[in-house]
């Protein structure tokens, strides 16, 4: 049996959770496209995911680090975007992909790299696009790209707020 | 990790299993043996570690063949390994002497 939901998740822990509050109730993600998930009926709690940004690593890195995933009994549910879904059954341990502090705040310092990079770029997008908006006659598509970049630009800022407020909150634990 | 910090947990115990040339998840295995069931290091983690410490050159890749690539210590990490032993062995000793090696007996 199946189960489809559509969903916007702009918290990837969020998202992680929902998805592993599915797995819970038997419900385990077999297909991901950006807002749909494919649910396959199992097992309630058969299987643990996570979610991990792999989208700045070259490729020859990542297809090791897929390597030591796939070893260590995980399996690549979907990869789109720079970002991985892995699942592991849940009977072959824990599935935690950072286990120090030091290791997972390196994590967000990559994230937030390649997000400051990309939000650049759409506030780059943004600011051309309006501006080729006056330039023109036709305005319409300039300024609808300008709005989706400055759209975007937006969505990654708050995502780079929120990724370095855990990742200060990270920082603070290690001194208690 | 900056060059005279303490290591951490896990590349303290990276390093040692690099003793003998072993792949990603060989090292993910063979601390949780050594440090019997203790230590479980995530994939993220172990791979970051291999990451910085080739660029330290505290441990190289071997020319393989193979799918998987395996890492050995260096020189360099080896004198790194031996400087964290002396650290531990101090923070032991000191302990000891001044809790009397607690009450245990």
């Amino acid at each position: 049996m199946k189960k489809v939901k559509y969903r916007i998740f702009l918290d990837y822990d969020k998202e992680e959770r929902w998805i592993n509050d599915m797995a819970e109730k038997g419900w385990h993600l077999e297909k991901f496209a950006p807002g749909r998930f494919v649910f396959r009926k199992g097992e309630p709690g058969a299987y643990i995911y996570r979610l991990e940004f792999v989208g700045n690593l070259p490729k020859e890195e990542k297809e090791e680090y897929v390597g030591i995933l796939e070893d260590s009994g995980a399996s690549i549910v979907h990869e789109s975007f720079g970002w991985i879904y892995a699942k592991k059954p849940a009977d072959g341990g824990p599935f935690e992909l950072y286990t120090d502090a030091g290791s997972k705040i390196a994590y967000y310092n990559r994230i937030l790299n390649t997000f400051l990079i990309l939000f650049l770029v759409a506030i780059g997008g943004a600011g051309y696009n309006f501006s080729l908006a006056r330039m023109t006659d036709i305005e319409a598509v300039p300024i609808a790209s300008g709005v989706v970049c400055a759209l975007s630009a937006f969505i990654i800022g708050v995502q780079m707020i929120k990724i370095s407020r855990k990742k200060k909150k990270l920082q603070e634990s290690f001194f208690e | 990790m900056d060059d005279k910090a303490p290591l951490t947990e896990g590349v303290y115990y990276i390093l040692l299993a690099l003793y003998e040339p072993r792949h990603g998840y060989g090292i993910m295995q063979y601390v949780s043996e050594l440090s019997k069931g203790r230590v479980h290091l995530g994939p993220g983690t172990v791979y970051g570690a291999i990451k910085s410490l080739l660029k330290r050159n505290w441990i190289a890749p071997l020319q393989g063949e193979g799918r998987k690539k395996e890492y050995v210590i260096t020189e360099e990490g080896k004198r790194a390994v031996e400087a964290e032993i002396a650290r531990l062995s101090e923070l032991y000793h000191n302990g000891l002497l001044i809790t009397g090696g607690g009450n245990k007996q």
